[in-house]
């Protein structure tokens, strides 16, 4: 590529342009004898000294591709350029400066407010979230509280009934024991009065016996 | 010389320049007001800027809290953008996003373009439709503009006291300061100008040597290199804007 852009330096150009109809039609006869003065091999090797010197050889070559070129590229070779600077850099700046007022309306300033308010609201969102934890802690402590509550309420219900029943456990206790003190005593009183009455019996008894026993011992 | 002319004598005899067709350096000439413009520059730099334009738009068009699909490409392109224009400049990039996004967007998308869309479908009557990119007069108007950038930036950010950076470590280093500024613009403009060009150039040399299957890796590392460029460009940009912002003292 190298090639042909050197190709389109000036006096190639200037070769190209100043040959005109007549001489090409000269030069044409040259065409079947020139071939043999610039052999490849050659002249590679003879590149050092004559590629600097522009020999005659050399120059009668150029103009001879210069007739032989057909005429697009010769045309197309003479507006060869790389570093071709225009009317097309002042424009392009203005294009560049469009497509960022533009893009920046369209695109950076709509999706990046966007995405900045999403962020906020994310990070607001996360902060409430902090916050109630502290909300959370006082609930549970609520419900601590409750359920301390229930337990002492249940417990007191619970030693209230222990109570009562003891104290009625109590008192079906002393009324049997009445009771049964009261069957105790009548049963020891009618026993005492049964005492009482065999031992009256007895004391009869006792009286006939001793004056029979009197009889029988005494003789009478 | 002599070789240089044998060769080219046997590429025209055997109409090897016709089939491979690589044109290098050849315009489009329009005529505007007495000035030539290259046309093929300006037709595919509209299609680019349509096709970043239409995108966007399209994407961004309504938003949504949860992305789908092209939203949440374009939302990482911007991130991405606003990571790099952070790091280059720092905490004030904010004014700076849209320059930078675009110089990023417009060279990337110029260069795939130039990769990946079927130009050459289009006949011109001289040249061939490529990457805008592939035209010394866009990336010098990019270099220029980045150049305008950064002087701006210094500027209002500390008026005429930008101008102490030149003789900053010590004066004798005033011409090398001054000479920055023309390299700056000179590297970025050049090395975008030649990266794409090249590229071009070797895929066309290939497809012309060999049609089938070796060009492909070619392509791809062109694929490569063009977003790296880009990439380079942006970030090169967005580096002398923060430069020049920054505090000397």
């Amino acid at each position: 590529m190298a090639n042909s852009i050197m190709a389109s330096s000036k006096p190639l150009i200037f070769l190209s342009s100043s040959s005109t109809q007549p001489n090409r039609i000269i030069n044409l006869p040259k065409l079947a004898k020139l071939p043999q003065i610039p052999k490849p091999i050659s002249s590679s090797s003879s590149l050092s000294t004559k590629a600097l010197s522009f020999s005659s050889a050399t120059v009668k070559s150029l103009a001879l591709i210069a007739a032989l070129a057909p005429p697009s590229m010769a045309e197309a070779m003479e507006k060869a350029q790389l570093f071709d600077f225009n009317l097309t850099l002042p424009i392009i700046v203005v294009e560049f400066l469009f497509l960022m007022f533009a893009l920046d309306k369209v695109y950076y300033s709509p999706l990046g407010n966007f995405m900045d308010k999403r962020d906020s609201e994310i990070k607001e969102k996360l902060a409430s979230v902090k916050d109630t934890s502290t909300e959370v802690k006082a609930l549970d402590e609520q419900a601590a509280a409750v359920m301390r509550a229930a337990r002492a309420e249940i417990a007191a219900a619970l030693n209230k009934m222990k109570k009562e029943t003891q104290v009625e456990v109590e008192e079906q206790l002393a009324e049997g024991r009445k009771k049964v003190e009261a069957e105790l005593q009548e049963a020891l009183a009618s026993l005492e009065k049964q005492k009482e009455e065999t031992i009256k019996a007895l004391d009869s008894q006792i009286a006939a016996l001793s004056e029979d026993i009197v009889k029988k011992v005494l003789p009478s | 010389m002599n070789v240089l002319s044998c060769s080219i004598n046997t590429l025209i005899k055997e109409g090897l320049y016709e089939i491979s067709g690589v044109e290098v350096g050849q315009h489009f000439y329009w005529q505007i007001g007495g000035f030539q413009v290259h046309a093929q520059v300006l037709i595919t730099s509209w299609v680019v800027i349509a096709i970043l334009l239409g995108s966007a738009a399209l994407a961004v068009r309504n938003p949504q809290t949860i992305p789908t699909g092209g939203q949440n490409f374009f939302e990482f392109v911007l991130e991405f953008i606003r990571d790099v224009s952070q790091t280059q400049i720092g905490e004030e990039y904010g004014p700076w996003v849209p320059f930078i996004g675009t110089l990023f967007l417009f060279i990337f998308v110029s260069n795939w373009s130039g990769a990946l869309l079927p130009w050459k479908i289009i006949q011109l009557p001289q040249g061939e439709l490529a990457a805008p990119t592939n035209d010394i007069n866009t990336t010098v108007a990019l270099a220029l503009l980045t150049s305008v950038a950064y002087f701006y930036a210094g500027l209002s950010k500390k008026g005429l006291g930008y101008f102490s950076k030149y003789i900053q470590p010590t004066p004798i280093l005033l011409p090398i300061n001054i000479l920055e500024d023309f390299t700056k613009p000179l590297s970025l403009s050049f090395r975008l100008f030649g990266n794409i060009l090249a590229d071009e150039l070797v895929v066309v040399v290939l497809v012309s040597l060999v049609p089938l299957v070796v060009p492909i890796p070619v392509m791809f590392l062109g694929l490569f290199t063009s977003g790296i460029q880009a990439l380079i460009f942006a970030t090169l940009a967005a580096a002398y804007i923060g430069e020049s912002m920054e505090g000397h003292h």
